[in-house]
């Protein structure tokens, strides 16, 4: 039933990933384009460029894999998770993980992810603890022998305190200390008692819960163990990549920090191209003054040795993921595409049909976006795929080095840290993230390299 | 040409001038300066943990702070302040004679307490080392390669030796070492060949001052290794594709077919015709290779442990060391411009052809 129930989970999550990636966020875009009054006319270049791609296989499954992965990544909170996907008890009825989701992507508004366990036949004002709610409501045994186990508990606890009660000349303090002690003994047996009145919500089976596929969150402790943490990784505690050197599990943990990665990199990359673009564009197009001195500006910026200045800012900021994020545009992301671009458009500008273009009266930016710009997207496309690889690994850098992410946030460089420290007891805080980091840059790179051959073919002639 | 290199070295002192402004306003402008760092060191001194309500009573007098304040330049303005530590301005503290850095005068560290300008200067050899071997090395890697993969192009050797060159690419040197470093400095496969980081053994000095030269040179390449390999792996990819994809263009060219034509056996077409050609753009990235270093070198040198400017520059932005920062600074920024205007000139001296204008 377990192993049943795992491979139910992967195969509803792969599946859904893979018809998320390949039909629904290319319908959605689609649509949201036809919304915005924006239909794309492919053209036959483009369509030619396409199919070079596809039939390029490693590439293009890399881009499959690796597009997959993301979209089902940025669903983790309802895949790798300690909370619940639907926990129902007797009449109630929660959807924590689904709400964490719901809190994460919509961060401009508060969700209520909280369901205190008191309301789901467990004791105490705190979170419900999930996985302890599946397993008694998967088998009421265990909650029976939690029973069992509190009142042997309690039992043996009021034999001792009866014991030890204090006589009239004792003194007031321990006469108070025993009032506690029994007061607190109290307590224990009104709580067995709600376990008790609350076992038969359980047997009748009106309680039950949904885990997720993988049932803990990167935040969580993992302290069951009998080592202190780090744990290394073995089938025997169920620890498939072992714990980091505060107890956290790395599974959880690698997903994250994959997630947070690409997704840095691609906003990074996105809005660093954006910026870029112009600024090249600009320069290429009216050239004259604006480009001589607006090159010395770049020329000037791009001097920077950015990773030092990166980390000096952010030990002084402590940045978050955004300041983070705009640092790395404001400091290297525009800088390399606008050679590239400004290059392309000093060579479209002089060609016949951007002067009949001019010659007729269209505007600048008219000419600009619609005429230069898609005949110049080449070398913007064929350096995307590197650049990300690029900062991704400046995203790893910073954190190794402790300049990154908030402490806490899951992170490849992080990780790196910790293994670096521990070096020669615990490689797997080394190998897990190496793995993790190489696995999915290698994917960008074959996919960047077949953009290439697509996009840009070179076709070598030479004599032998 | 002379013109253009006039011009260019005319840009270094202005951009130079413009990166280091930016960093003095940006720390000046941060909390937790030498103030600051000064109070935590009596608080910590006097009252070790004495509790919450201890440190109201140990503020500094105010006659200390304003002797600090004047001692860092923090009662002038910031561009004022700029302007002394640039050494343009004179300097009350030093008898109004001119002292910043184009005297040569960075200030003393906090945490070292010695000049900042010889800490440096003792730690950048080590960089140069690290930095020239790891070049050259690369060189040794990546000419034959792609000289091998141009030849063969499109053959099973090619296919497989681009996988590894993308493996390489997509991780970065530090993270190469640090495998290596797994591997082969502890236990886990029973390979424990070398040191685990640093720069040299504890006692090299000692056995140099003894004259057991062969023991130190064995010691010395024994930890230079894994960090060499490291800088090989950051930029292996890129300058082994950059050499296969220029001499695959120069041997498509119409020289080589002439050459061809005239019936010279393919081996002199090849390596004296095209390669000398196809050298080109590997040279001029002499130059980046040399700002390369520096960038790379925090990350490798933090992964290896070697004492070397990039470590450097960590412990002083960990420590808040504000000289030392600075001048690593000024020296990341002038090895970085230094080394655009090597590749100009390299460039200039390698191909007839490039006018500069």
């Amino acid at each position: 039933m377990d192993v049943l129930s795992f491979l139910l989970k992967l195969v509803v999550v792969v599946a859904g990933g893979w018809l998320m990636t390949t039909r629904a966020i290319p319908w959605i875009f689609v649509r949201l384009a036809r919304l915005v009054g924006f239909r794309a006319k492919i053209t036959p270049v483009t369509r030619r460029r396409v199919d070079r791609f596809k039939r390029i296989k490693r590439g293009y499954w890399a881009f499959r894999l690796l597009s997959t992965l993301f979209v089902i990544s940025l669903f983790l909170e309802v895949i790798v998770s300690g909370r619940a996907l639907v926990v129902v008890y007797d009449g109630e009825v929660a959807f924590p993980a689904v709400a964490e989701w719901v809190d994460n992507a919509a961060f401009f508004t508060d969700v209520n992810t909280f369901n205190k366990a008191s309301d789901f036949g467990q004791i105490g004002e705190s979170e419900v603890d999930y996985r302890q709610f599946d397993e008694w409501s998967e088998d009421p045994g265990a909650l029976r022998s939690e029973i069992a186990n509190r009142t042997a508990d309690a039992d043996a606890d009021a034999a001792e305190i009866a014991a030890s009660a204090p006589t009239a000349d004792d003194k007031e303090w321990k006469h108070k200390a025993h009032q506690r002690k029994v007061t607190k003994l109290e307590k224990r047996r009104g709580e067995i008692e709600t376990l008790t009145a609350n076992l038969d919500v359980f047997e009748n089976g009106t309680a039950f819960a949904v885990m997720p596929l993988y049932p803990y969150s990167p935040s969580e402790f993992r302290h069951e163990f009998e080592k202190n943490p780090p744990n290394k990784p073995s089938f025997s505690t169920g620890l498939l990549l072992g714990t980091d050197v505060s107890g956290r599990d790395l599974v959880p943990l690698m997903a994250y920090a994959f997630r947070i990665s690409l997704s840095f990199a691609l906003i990074v990359a996105f809005v660093g191209y954006f910026v870029g673009i112009i600024v090249g564009g600009v320069q290429g197009y009216f050239g004259g003054w604006t480009d001589i001195l607006s090159q010395r500006f770049v020329e000037i910026w791009g001097s920077i040795p950015f990773l030092f200045t990166i980390m000096i800012i952010a030990s002084i900021l402590r940045p978050s993921f955004l300041i983070l994020v705009g640092l790395l545009i404001l400091l290297r992301a525009w800088l390399g595409i606008t050679y590239y671009v400004r290059g392309e458009f000093y060579r479209e500008k002089s060609k016949d049909y951007v002067h009949a273009a001019i010659a007729s009266g269209v505007s600048d930016r008219k000419i600009i976006l619609k005429h230069i710009l898609p005949n110049s997207i080449v070398p913007i496309v064929t350096f995307a795929p590197f650049a990300i690889v690029g900062y991704v690994n400046a995203l790893v850098s910073l954190d190794f080095l402790g300049f990154g992410l908030p402490a806490g946030t899951p992170s490849w460089g992080g990780l790196l840290r910790q293994g670096l420290e521990n070096i020669t007891f615990y490689p797997h805080l080394v190998i897990a993230p190496v793995v993790a980091l190489a696995l999915t840059l290698y994917c960008v790179v074959m996919i960047g390299e077949a953009v290439r051959e697509a996009f840009d073919p070179k076709v070598f002639s030479r004599l032998r | 040409m002379i013109s253009y290199f006039v011009r260019r070295i005319l840009l270094i002192p202005i951009t130079f001038m413009c990166i280091t402004f930016l960093v003095y306003f940006v720390m000046r402008s941060a909390p937790g300066g030498p103030i600051e760092q000064a109070r935590q060191q009596i608080m910590m001194q006097d009252g070790g943990g004495g509790g919450g309500a201890a440190g109201e009573d140990l503020e500094l007098p105010q006659a200390a702070i304003d002797q600090l304040k004047r001692y860092y330049k923090l009662d002038k303005s910031k561009p004022h302040g700029y302007l002394i530590w640039l050494g343009l301005a004179p300097d009350e503290d030093k008898g109004d004679r001119f002292s910043g850095i184009v005297q040569g005068d960075f200030g003393r560290s906090y945490l070292w307490s010695d000049p900042v300008i010889e800490t440096i200067t003792s730690r950048f050899p080590i960089s140069i080392y690290f930095g020239l071997i790891g070049y050259f090395a690369t060189w040794l890697v990546c000419v034959p390669l792609g000289i091998k993969k141009a030849l063969n192009h499109r053959s099973m050797f090619d296919t497989g030796s681009s996988m590894a060159v993308f493996l390489g690419y997509s991780i970065p040197g530090f993270v190469a070492a640090m495998i290596l470093m797994l591997l082969f400095s502890t236990e886990l496969i029973g390979c424990d060949w070398f040191p685990l980081g640093g720069f040299r053994s504890e006692g090299w000095d000692d056995m140099w001052a003894k004259g057991e030269v062969w023991w130190c040179i064995k010691d010395q390449l024994h930890h230079t290794f894994i960090p060499i390999i490291g800088y090989v792996m950051g930029g292996f990819a890129t300058m082994t594709i950059l050499m296969k994809n220029s001499l695959l263009d120069n041997l498509g060219a119409d020289y080589v077919r002439t050459a061809f034509a005239k019936g010279l056996p393919e081996n002199r077409v090849v390596f004296v015709h095209a390669l000398r050609n196809s050298m080109i753009p590997l040279c001029v990235s002499i130059g980046h290779a040399i700002g390369l270093m520096l960038a790379g070198s925090f990350l490798l040198e933090k992964t290896c442990n070697i004492p070397g400017l990039g470590l450097l520059g960590f412990e002083s932005i960990v420590g808040r060391d504000y000289p030392v920062i600075m001048g690593v600074l000024v020296f990341a920024v002038l090895i970085k411009l230094v080394g655009n205007i090597l590749s100009d000139i390299v460039l200039a001296f390698v191909d007839p052809r490039v006018r500069f204008s």
